[in-house]
C-alpha cells in the first residue's frame, strides 16, 4: 500500500499516462475492432449487394438473348475484384447460364441460396470447410417478369483479414502513442522535478540555516528598466533577489499598493513587467520561496540583534543586581524564589538556576526560614513595605541586616510577589557603636576635664604644703619621710590630672614650625638609655630629607615616648628591637612615623579598643590606659591619624637580624600626619 | 478508495472487452457447402415453339418489357408455344426471317420491304396511338429563327434527324425534301441523335437548344416531350404524307393456320377492355388490323426515290 506515495514523480506521471492508454486501448481496441468489424461486414455486404444487383441489371439483356459469350464476361469481370471468390448467373429453372469456376461447377451452390422475386436481394453464409463466404442472391427482373438469379460469392477471411489489420494498426498506433506519451512524460517530468529537486535541495539548505539560496530563474528585466524608472528611493529600484511585485510600497504609478498581497498581485497581472517576468507555478513557487528565505533571513537577523540586545540588557541587569552585596531576592505568591542575584545565592550556598522554586525552608535554618516565612506572608497578605533591621548569628559572629521587602504589583494590580532585600550593615552597626561610643568618651573626657581642672588647684596647695612643711622637719625624721610619700602621691596624682586635662584636651597647644625628625630623635635620646637597661635596642630609619611639619613639639614628643615606652613594655621583660622608621611623602602631602617593635603583639578584638581610655593590659599599678588615647587625641589634634597593625605585616620589612622579641608577631603603630597645615587650621574649631 | 474504483474501472474494461470481442465474429449459421464437388452442367434442350422477333429499334429489355404481355395474351389465346428471341440487330432480325429462325417479325415498314423481299409477308398492321394506322414524320424548327420559315428555307441549314433507319424521323422527311428538290448536299450538316433510347425527344431538345437549325421527328412526338420543353418555342415547319405503320409479317412457309389464329386473336384485342388495354398500351399501339403486302407500296415508292434500294 505505500508503494505508490513512494514512486517519484516522474514514475507516477508515466504509469498515469500509460494506464490511461492501456485502459484505452483495452477499452476501445474491442469496441473499435467490433466497430470496425461490422461496419466493413456491412460495407462487404453492401458491396456485395451492389456487385449482385448490378450484375442482375446488366445480365438481363444477354439472358434474353441467351448470350453466353456476354454472360461470361460479365461474371468474370465480378470475378476480378480481389474478395469475390465466384460470380455465376442461373436462369429461372435455376439452370446455371454463366460462371466463374474453372473446371466444373460445385453443384452445391445451385441451392444453397434462394431469393424470392419480391426481395431484391437474400445474403447467405456459406461455409466450405474452415472458409466462410457471404453469397449474395440478386433475381434478375425485368419489370414483374423474373428471367433468373445472379450469384456472387464473397470471402469473409478478406474482411476479418481487413479488421485485423486495422485493429493492429490501432494497436500500433496506441503502442506508439505510449511509447510517445511515456517520452514526453519523462522529458516533462524530468523538467518538472528538476526544479522540484532545486526547490528541494534549497529548502534542505535552508533548514541547515543558509539562507543565501536563490531558486529562482534569474532571467527577465528588471522593472525599473522596463519602465525607465529613476525612482531611486522605489525599494523596488536596484532591488535584483526579488521580483518587484512581492515587494511592499512600491512607488511605480501603475502599482496598487492599496490592498493586501492578493490585491496587489492582481493588479500587478496587468502590469507590463509581470506578463513579461512572471512564470508557471513553480517559478512562483521558487519565487516565493526566495522572498520568504529572504524575509526569514531579515527577520532572524532582527531577531539576533533583538536577541543580543535583550542579552546585553539581561547582562546589564544581572551585573548591577550582582555586583551590589545586597541580597535581592523574588518571591511569588506561592511563596518560592523566583529570582535571586548572586550575592543571596552564595549566602544560601547555591547557584542562581538551584534557587529558583525554593522556598526559605529548603534554604534556610528553621528558626529564620520561619521567621522570613512569617514576615513574607504578612506583606502578601497586607501589601505593606517592611523595612527593618534583624540580627543573625553566624559562625563568624553576629551580623546585622538591614532588610526591605516590598510587595511586587502584578499588572492587574493584585500582589504577585515580593523583593526582598539584605544589606548587611554590620560595618555600619559597629560604626554606630564606635560613634556612640566616642560620645560617651567626649562626655567623660569632658566631665574628666572638668573634675581635674577642678582637683588641679586643691593638688596644687596640698603638694605646695607638704612640700613646705618637709621644710620644717628634719631630713631623716619619719614625718619628712611620710610628707616625702605624701609629696610624691601628690605628685602621681597631678601627672593623672595633667593627663585627664591632656586627654580632654584642655592643655595649652603650642605649634610651630619644627622638624620632624628632630622631635623623633629628641624623644629617643630621653628613653634610649631607660630601654637600655632593660636590653630593648632601638633601631631608627629616618628620612634624610628631614621634613618639616607644624606642630606642638613637645606634645609630639609626648607621642613618640609614649609608643616607644608601649613598646618596651610589649616586649614583657624580655630583650627586643625597637624600629622607628619616617618617610616623607611629598605628593600625598603626609609625613610617616612608624613604630615598630617585636614584642608579644596585640589580639584582634583588643585592637579596636586600645585607644580608649583607662584601657589597658597592663597591671593596675603599671599604667593608667590612659597614654595611648592621649595620643590618639594629640595626633587628632595635629589634624593627623593613627592607627595600630598586629602582627607586622611581612611587606613592613621589620630587619629579621633584630635581637630577642616575642613569638607574638609583633606591632607596629603608624602615625601620619600632614605637612601642610593651612588647610588644616582654619577647620580646626579654637579651644582656646 | 481511488484504487477500488481504478480496479472496478479496469474490470469494467475487461468485461466490455470479452463481452464485445465475440460480437464481432458472431454472423447467422452458414450454410454448409463443398466447392469441391464439381460437376460439368449441360443445358436443358430448349421446346419447339413459334418464335416471335420484335425489330430491335430498343433494348431487349424494353423490347421484353412491351411485347411479354402480348405474348402472354397470344399464348393464352392461341395455345400455341410462342416464344420472344431477341436479335441484336436489324440486320440480324432480317437474316433470320430469311433463315426462318423468325416466324412472326414485328418490323416498321422499311424493314418489311426487305422482309417481304425475302418471302415473307403482312397479315397485320398496328393502329398508332394517335388513332390512325398511319405515320407522318415531321420537320420542326424554333419559333424565333425567322431564318427558317419554308422548306426551301432548309438549304444550307444543319439538320438533326433521329436515326438513318428511322421512318418518320428521317426518311419520310428526307423524301419530302427530294419532292422538293432538296438533296442531302444541300444541308450544312446532318447528324443524327446520339446514343440508344430517347432519340426522338433528343432531337427535340436539341432544336429547342438551338445547336441545329432544323430537326425531323415521327409525328406524335412533340406530345412525348410536352412536359419537358416549352412547345410554344418549337414551330412544326412541315409534315409529311402518312405512310402506313409498323406490320406483323410471317414467315415463307409458316403454317397458314398458326397465322390465322394469331391474327384472329390480335384482332380480337380489343382498346376498351380494361385488360387488353394494358396489353396494347404496354406495346405503345392501340388496336391491331389486317394488313396487305399492297398496303407498302408507297414505302416501296419512296425507297426508289431516295435510291436505297440500290
Amino acid at each position: 500500500m505505500r508503494i505508490f506515495p513512494r514512486l517519484r514523480f516522474r514514475t507516477k506521471l508515466n504509469l498515469g499516462m500509460a494506464s490511461i492508454l492501456v485502459v484505452m486501448a483495452l477499452l476501445l481496441l474491442p469496441l473499435i475492432g467490433t466497430m470496425s468489424a461490422n461496419s466493413l461486414v456491412e460495407e462487404s455486404k453492401k458491396r456485395g449487394s451492389a456487385l449482385a444487383e448490378g450484375l442482375s441489371v446488366r445480365a438481363v439483356d444477354s439472358m434474353l438473348a441467351r448470350d453466353f459469350l456476354r454472360l461470361k464476361n460479365m461474371v468474370d469481370e465480378q470475378s476480378t475484384v480481389e474478395d469475390v471468390i465466384y460470380a455465376f448467373v442461373q436462369d429461372k429453372n435455376g439452370f446455371v447460364m454463366a460462371h466463374t469456376f474453372q473446371r466444373g461447377f460445385p453443384v452445391d451452390l445451385i441451392d444453397a441460396n434462394k431469393v424470392d422475386t419480391d426481395e431484391s436481394l437474400h445474403i447467405q453464409l456459406l461455409a466450405d470447410g474452415s472458409r466462410r463466404i457471404y453469397d449474395f442472391a440478386a433475381p434478375v427482373l425485368v419489370s414483374d417478369g423474373r428471367l433468373g438469379t445472379v450469384r456472387i460469392g464473397l470471402s469473409q477471411a478478406r474482411i476479418q483479414l481487413a479488421v485485423q489489420r486495422q485493429i493492429t494498426i490501432m494497436a500500433g498506433l496506441f503502442a506508439a502513442a505510449l511509447f510517445l506519451a511515456t517520452s514526453l512524460g519523462t522529458v516533462f517530468a524530468r523538467r518538472v522535478t528538476a526544479r522540484l529537486g532545486r526547490l528541494r535541495a534549497h529548502a534542505e539548505e535552508m533548514l541547515t540555516g543558509n539562507l543565501d539560496t536563490i531558486s529562482g530563474p534569474s532571467w527577465g528585466i528588471h522593472c525599473w528598466e522596463k519602465q525607465q524608472c529613476g525612482t531611486t528611493q522605489c525599494p523596488a529600484y536596484g532591488e535584483t533577489r526579488r521580483r518587484c511585485w512581492y515587494i511592499a510600497g512600491t512607488m511605480c504609478p501603475d502599482c496598487n499598493n492599496e490592498g493586501n498581497f492578493q490585491c496587489r498581485l492582481q493588479s500587478c497581472r496587468l502590469c507590463a513587467v509581470y506578463r513579461e517576468n512572471a512564470g508557471d507555478e513553480i517559478q512562483d513557487l521558487a519565487e516565493t520561496f526566495d522572498v520568504m528565505a529572504l524575509s526569514l533571513k531579515s527577520h532572524i537577523d532582527e531577531l539576533r540583534g533583538a536577541e543580543r540586545n535583550l542579552r546585553d540588557q539581561q547582562r546589564l541587569t544581572r551585573t548591577i543586581l550582582d555586583v551590589t552585596p545586597d541580597r535581592v531576592s523574588l518571591i511569588d505568591s506561592t511563596m518560592r524564589y523566583r529570582g535571586c542575584n548572586k550575592s543571596f545565592a552564595e549566602s544560601v550556598g547555591l547557584s542562581l538556576a538551584e534557587v529558583d522554586g525554593k522556598t526559605d525552608f529548603d534554604l534556610f535554618p528553621e528558626a529564620e526560614a520561619e521567621e522570613r516565612h512569617m514576615a513574607a506572608r504578612d506583606i502578601l497578605q497586607s501589601g505593606r513595605r517592611l523595612d527593618t533591621q534583624v540580627m543573625v548569628e553566624t559562625a563568624g559572629g553576629e551580623r546585622w541586616y538591614h532588610v526591605v521587602c516590598i510587595p511586587v504589583l502584578s499588572e492587574d494590580g493584585r500582589i504577585g510577589g515580593l523583593l526582598r532585600t539584605d544589606r548587611d550593615i554590620t560595618d555600619i552597626k559597629r560604626y554606630e557603636n564606635q560613634l556612640i561610643q566616642a560620645q560617651k568618651m567626649e562626655s567623660l573626657g569632658l566631665l574628666a576635664g572638668g573634675v581635674a581642672h577642678e582637683i588641679n588647684t586643691p593638688l596644687g596647695i596640698i603638694l605646695g604644703y607638704a612640700q613646705l612643711l618637709q621644710e620644717d622637719v628634719p631630713a631623716d625624721s619619719q614625718i619628712h619621710q611620710d610628707l616625702a610619700i605624701i609629696e610624691k602621691q601628690t605628685q602621681v596624682c597631678k601627672k593623672i590630672v595633667a593627663d585627664l586635662l591632656g586627654f580632654s584636651r584642655q592643655t595649652q597647644s603650642a605649634k610651630r614650625e619644627m622638624c620632624f625628625n628632630n622631635s623623633v630623635m629628641e624623644a629617643v635620646s630621653l628613653v634610649r638609655h631607660t630601654l637600655e637597661l632593660d636590653k630593648v635596642a632601638i633601631v631608627t630609619q629616618l628620612d634624610d630629607r628631614y621634613p618639616i611639619i607644624y606642630g606642638d613639639p613637645e606634645k609630639l614628643k609626648q607621642v613618640w615616648i609614649n609608643l616607644l615606652t608601649n613598646a618596651r613594655d610589649a616586649m614583657g621583660g624580655q630583650p627586643g628591637t625597637i624600629l622607628i622608621r619616617t618617610r616623607l611623602d611629598t605628593p600625598g602631602g603626609i609625613v610617616s612615623l612608624w613604630v615598630a617593635d617585636n614584642g608579644s603583639g596585640i589580639a584582634e578584638d583588643a585592637l579596636k579598643k586600645i585607644f580608649d581610655p583607662f584601657y589597658s593590659t597592663k597591671a593596675v599599678d603599671k599604667g593608667t590606659g590612659l597614654g595611648l588615647s592621649v595620643s590618639f587625641g594629640i595626633i587628632e589634634d595635629h589634624g593627623g591619624e593613627i592607627h595600630a597593625v598586629s602582627p607586622i605585616p611581612e611587606e613592613f620589612g621589620f630587619p629579621v637580624e633584630a635581637k630577642g622579641g616575642l613569638d607574638g608577631g609583633g606591632t607596629v603603630f603608624e602615625v601620619n600626619l600632614p605637612l601642610d597645615h593651612q588647610v588644616h587650621e582654619p577647620g580646626e574649631p579654637e579651644k582656646e | 478508495m481511488k484504487r477500488t474504483t481504478f480496479t472496478a474501472a479496469l474490470a469494467f474494461a475487461l468485461l466490455l472487452a470479452l463481452c464485445l470481442a465475440p460480437a464481432g465474429c458472431s454472423d447467422d449459421d452458414p450454410v454448409r457447402v463443398d466447392l469441391s464437388k464439381r460437376e460439368d452442367l449441360v443445358a436443358p434442350r430448349l421446346t419447339e415453339a413459334i418464335t416471335y422477333a420484335y425489330l430491335p429499334q430498343y433494348s431487349h429489355t424494353i423490347s421484353y418489357q412491351r411485347h411479354r404481355q402480348l405474348l402472354e395474351y397470344l399464348r393464352k389465346t392461341t395455345g400455341l408455344p410462342l416464344r420472344q428471341i431477341f436479335p441484336d440487330t436489324f440486320e440480324e432480325h432480317v437474316k433470320m426471317v430469311e433463315r426462318g429462325e423468325i416466324d412472326i417479325s414485328y418490323s416498321n415498314p422499311f424493314v418489311y420491304v426487305r422482309l417481304a423481299k425475302a418471302g415473307a409477308h403482312a397479315f397485320a398492321r398496328v393502329i398508332e396511338p394517335s388513332g390512325e394506322p398511319n405515320f407522318r414524320g415531321q420537320i420542326i424548327a424554333r419559333a424565333d429563327n425567322a431564318a427558317v420559315n419554308s422548306l426551301e428555307d432548309c438549304r444550307g441549314k444543319r439538320w438533326i434527324a433521329v436515326d438513318p433507319n428511322s421512318a418518320g424521323g428521317y426518311l419520310f422527311p428526307l423524301g419530302l425534301f427530294y419532292d422538293h428538290g432538296i438533296r442531302l448536299s444541300d444541308f450544312e450538316t446532318v447528324d443524327f441523335a446520339p446514343g440508344p433510347g430517347g432519340k426522338q425527344e433528343k432531337v427535340v431538345l436539341a432544336v429547342h437548344a438551338g445547336v441545329y437549325d432544323i430537326g425531323t421527328i415521327r409525328k406524335g412526338t412533340l406530345d412525348v416531350v410536352a412536359g419537358k420543353v416549352d412547345l410554344g418555342a418549337i414551330r412544326i415547319l412541315a409534315e409529311t404524307r402518312p405512310y402506313p405503320g409498323w406490320v406483323y409479317a410471317a414467315r415463307e412457309g409458316l403454317d397458314p393456320s398458326v397465322i390465322e389464329a394469331i391474327s384472329t386473336a390480335m384482332f380480337a384485342l380489343d382498346k376498351d377492355t380494361e385488360e387488353q388495354r394494358s396489353i396494347l398500351n404496354a406495346a405503345g399501339m392501340t388496336g391491331i388490323i389486317p394488313a396487305r403486302d399492297a398496303d407498302y407500296d408507297p414505302v416501296r415508292e419512296l425507297i426508289v426515290k431516295l435510291g436505297l434500294d440500290r
